[in-house]
């Protein structure tokens, strides 16, 4: 025999005794596999038949409100599961064109563009305001200045005032932190306080809340704006702004208070609407005061 | 023959003598297909990346060019040419500023500062006495009995008098007036209405001295209240041009769009699942309207401004002029001195300009083409990199090449002596047990993830930076002391670090490559051991080096996280006048303006294909690293013995 040929016979042998040993723990394991099989689809088809709302959008909203609403709205009975992303107010839009979120929350308004590219995608959106948010001026802890008024605001954030000394704080040049340009707290504050110029070309962009509450807080130079519910951090000091401190109090005199608001695709129904109204319900508006937003209540 | 005995029938040889695919494809040749195939899947995904990334990217540069041409049709360049004065004008009016309240600052300034200190420790020792005051606020608010609330103020007093003998407290306060001031402090209840006699007293003294000192300057302050309100009259008529022109570009924008969303709506009404969705569509795409714009007529509007824009710069020039010319000639304070001598010669540039603009503006042509090269300059050699205004948006990478490329110098000029030293000491001096420990220590950086380093920025090494650049003897150093801590040394310094592992593992092994009877025969000349290393081992793995020295290069200019969250993130040019000092301030960078924007640009628009347009200048430039490196290491190559 060729060796080509005795290698295949030894092959078949081996195969032979290989098939043999699979049968034998086969036929023992089957009857344990099928069981774990079907348990296990079992329990997979109960997890999915738990629904789960995506929420996608503002960073003011999402990092804190939204997930404490979660957790209230969860905690009341309701068995859903959230899946809560906050990359800036304009992903709220684009997921909801996509499909990819039930809630889009958002702190500002649509946009006229943005609403057509979900019409073009068929989702008519539903507006539902929220709640109220305050945007707070902060500066460091240190600096000496006691108030602005909103045309050094508008100048300092568009880089016309270069320099503390010219509003009365220590001499040293102005560091500005704003938001990233997907952030709806940075188009409103250009429209709220800037008269829509643009932000000075030496403002540093920042992801989100948190971080420019931080390098406000290390740097006695800095300023910056941050949501009500972010100007409790250690190193900040709120500045008033014509005299009036942002407060629940404030709503009406304070001159940077904004709506938020959630959009839905058409109609919400089921949990989703569940959910909305708890949102606006007053368990809902407990924790929105709690975290350090205006319910719409308060708001009248 | 052994094979006769098992001869095969006829039939059946016929069957083996036949060639098929099974007897040709064995096992030799399977091995190479497989091998050889994962070599092309590698090479086709990298033709699809390049492909997909062109193919997003290269509509870019006629979508900038139509925005450019709306940018002109719609009047907002005329606009502009007004905006560059008026601009110059609030640099001036901030010097101005500036020089006065340095002169205020010279006779008020030490009440000024007395005030703002008092005030500053009486909002920390509010800080640190936070818990007795909530304390007190409940028993007031509750409202407890008067024992209860007396209680509560006692345990206050305690606590703010055991904080402020803690607090330190300048030299402006002689130590009578410190003991005075700490005392003050310890007795603040949170329900005073006004602050304590000695603060309150402080205060009443540096708003007198603050109110005579301006009283002195009175001329100084006219003057810039003339300077500023000069450009009133010219800032409202910028404001109504630039109305106008922006609802010119609405409309334009709308009307290019609208093609797009008729097409867009009516097959989504093809394919709406409900006739009441269909004709809700079909509503829409008939609503919106496609008619065409004629953008010299609606400019006219704009143009004629033109006169009264002439006519208000008439006004506008003699009055700054006298403005200018009612400064005080002789400032007192440094500040003051400096930011004068500044403003003047600024201010002759100002007229020049504002004299120009005039003439721009007649020279202005609505309809003049903007041809492609144009939007090809603008993104490469532009200096504004403006997305998401309400202007216009800007796409110019200069500002981010300019923060990569620093960034990228400083980690290569920190990295590359601790890599090649250390390759060299490892491979040519240290001990075998040395070796065992160095190698593997070093290479395990290469495990940490890129996020962590950020983190390790943000939290660490921007606060030691700026520790450091606070010290008196360390002054001399350009760009200290540090006012950013998120800048681009600190992204340097960490990717300094990331990149040191893969330079010193390359450049080990180019070094372990020379070929040992170079050393052998350097040796047997007589040369001492460190004469071999720096004359013969290390020229005969210069080109080893160099490409480990490009690739590390190559890795360096590709980090997007560490940047993303240590550069500091702000879009402008670094401002070179400090010199070396350039580099402890904060930029932006090509890999992390697409990480941090792309999250929220709509598929499509020019912001997303000039992301794209980023993204493939980044191809480029890793390519000509590469291609670089091979062409070096060719060139230095010393052949093998």
């Amino acid at each position: 025999m060729s060796p080509l040929q005795e290698t295949s016979k030894e092959s078949t042998r081996l195969g032979a005794c290989l098939t043999s040993i699979q049968h034998c723990m086969i036929s023992r394991n089957l009857s344990l596999i099928l069981s774990i099989a079907g348990l296990s689809l079992l329990g997979l088809s109960s997890l999915s038949a738990q629904t789960t709302i995506r929420v996608r959008g503002s960073d003011t909203l999402g990092a804190k409100l939204v997930p404490q609403w979660a957790e209230g709205f969860k905690n009341a009975g309701h068995g859903v599961g959230f899946d809560v992303g906050a990359e800036g107010s304009s992903t709220a839009f684009t997921n909801l064109a996509a499909g990819t979120a039930d809630i889009g929350m958002s702190s500002r308004k649509v946009k006229e563009d943005e609403s057509t590219y979900c019409k073009t995608k068929g989702k008519f959106l539903k507006e539902i305001n929220v709640a109220w948010d305050l945007i707070a001026i902060v500066v460091n802890k240190n600096n000496p200045v006691q108030g602005l008024n909103k045309k050094q605001v508008q100048g300092i954030f568009s880089g016309k005032i270069k320099d503390w000394s010219e509003v009365g704080g220590t001499p040293g040049a102005i560091s500005i932190y704003t938001r990233n340009t997907s952030s709806g707290t940075y188009k409103d504050f250009m429209s709220m306080a800037m008269n829509n110029k643009d932000y000075a070309p030496s403002s540093q962009k920042m992801a989100g809340n948190e971080q420019i509450a931080a390098e406000v807080g290390k740097n006695p130079a800095g300023i910056g704006y941050v949501g009500l519910a972010y100007d409790k951090a250690p190193g900040l000091k709120v500045i008033p702004v014509e005299g009036a401190i942002p407060s629940a109090a404030t709503i009406h005199t304070y001159p940077y208070s904004r709506p938020t608001f959630f959009y839905v695709a058409g109609e919400p129904e089921g949990e989703v609407k569940a959910f909305i109204d708890y949102v606006l319900s007053p368990a809902g508006d407990e924790i929105t005061r709690k975290v350090g937003f205006i319910p719409i209540a308060d708001s009248k | 023959m052994a094979d006769s005995s098992s001869a095969p029938t006829a039939p059946v040889a016929q069957l083996l003598k036949r060639r098929t695919v099974w007897s040709w494809l064995n096992g030799q040749r399977l091995i190479r297909f497989f091998f050889g195939s994962n070599a092309s899947i590698t090479i086709a995904v990298l033709v699809l990346i390049m492909f997909f990334l062109l193919r997003e990217g290269s509509m870019f540069f006629p979508t900038y060019q139509r925005e450019l041409q709306i940018y002109r049709q719609a009047g907002l360049e005329y606009c502009d040419l007004v905006n560059k004065p008026l601009s110059e004008h609030g640099a001036l009016l901030s010097r101005l500023n500036r020089a006065f309240m340095a002169e205020v600052a010279l006779t008020a300034g030490v009440d000024v500062t007395r005030r703002n200190e008092a005030l500053l420790l009486s909002q920390q020792l509010a800080e640190q006495t936070r818990h007795p005051r909530l304390l007190v606020e409940d028993a007031i608010a509750k409202p407890g009995s008067p024992e209860e609330i007396e209680a509560a103020r006692q345990r206050l007093r305690q606590a703010s008098q055991a904080a402020a003998d803690k607090l330190t407290i300048s030299s402006a306060f002689s130590p009578e007036e410190q003991k005075t001031l700490r005392a003050a402090l310890a007795t603040i209840q949170p329900d005073d209405q006004t602050p304590p006699a000695f603060v309150q007293n402080l205060v009443t003294v540096a708003a007198t001295k603050d109110a005579q000192a301006r009283q002195t300057h009175t001329g100084f302050q006219d003057a810039i209240d003339v300077f500023e309100e000069a450009l009133e009259p010219v800032e409202e008529l910028h404001d109504s041009m630039k109305e106008i022109a922006l609802a010119i570009k609405a409309e334009a924008v709308q009307l290019h769009m609208a093609e797009d969303a008729i097409a867009m709506l009516r097959t989504a009404a093809a394919a709406a699942k409900t006739p009441e969705e269909r004709d809700r569509l079909n509503q829409e795409a008939a609503a919106t309207s496609t008619q065409a714009i004629d953008f010299t007529a609606r400019v006219q509007p704009l143009k004629e401004k033109l006169p009264e824009y002439e006519k208000l710069i008439a006004e506008y020039v003699p009055k700054i002029q006298s403005a200018a010319a009612q400064l005080p000639k002789e400032a007192q304070s440094k500040p003051a001195v400096a930011q004068l001598k500044q403003f003047r010669v600024d201010f002759e540039k100002h007229l020049q300009h504002v004299r120009q603009s005039i003439e721009q503006m007649r020279g202005w042509d609505s309809a003049k083409p903007v041809p492609l090269t144009q939007a090809l300059v603008a993104f490469v050699f532009g200096g504004d990199w403006i997305t998401n205004s309400t202007w216009q948006d800007f796409y110019g990478v200069v500002p981010l090449f300019t923060g990569s490329l620093l960034i990228s110098l400083t980690a290569l000029l920190l990295a590359v002596p601790f890599s090649v030293a250390a390759a060299i000491y490892t491979n040519q001096i240290a001990s075998p047990w040395e070796q065992e420990i160095i190698k593997p220590v070093i290479e395990f950086i290469q495990a940490i993830p890129s996020v962590v380093f950020g983190f390790i920025g943000i939290s660490v090494v921007g606060d030691g930076l700026r520790e450091i650049s606070d010290l008196p003897f360390l002054q001399w150093i350009p760009g200290f002391p540090i006012a950013e801590r998120l800048n681009m040394f600190n992204a340097g310094c960490l990717l300094a670090l990331m990149a040191v592992p893969t330079m010193f593992s390359l450049a080990e092994d180019a070094l372990q490559n020379v070929p040992q009877a170079y050393a052998e025969a350097s040796e047997s000349l007589g040369a001492s051991k460190m004469q071999t290393i720096f004359r013969v081992i290390i020229p005969a793995a210069l080109s080893g080096i160099f490409a480990a020295i490009l690739l590390g290069f190559g890795r360096i200019v590709g980090e997007t996280m560490v940047v993303l969250l240590v550069a500091g993130n702000r879009i402008a040019i670094p401002d070179f006048s400090d010199g070396v000092g350039v580099v402890f301030q904060p930029a932006h960078t090509l890999t992390g303006i697409i990480a941090q924007e792309l999250g929220e640009v709509s598929r499509g628009s020019s912001h997303w294909q000039a992301l794209f347009m980023v993204g493939i200048l980044l191809f480029a430039i890793s390519l000509g690293i590469n291609f670089g490196a091979r062409q070096i290491v060719k060139r230095f190559k010393i052949a093998s013995a």
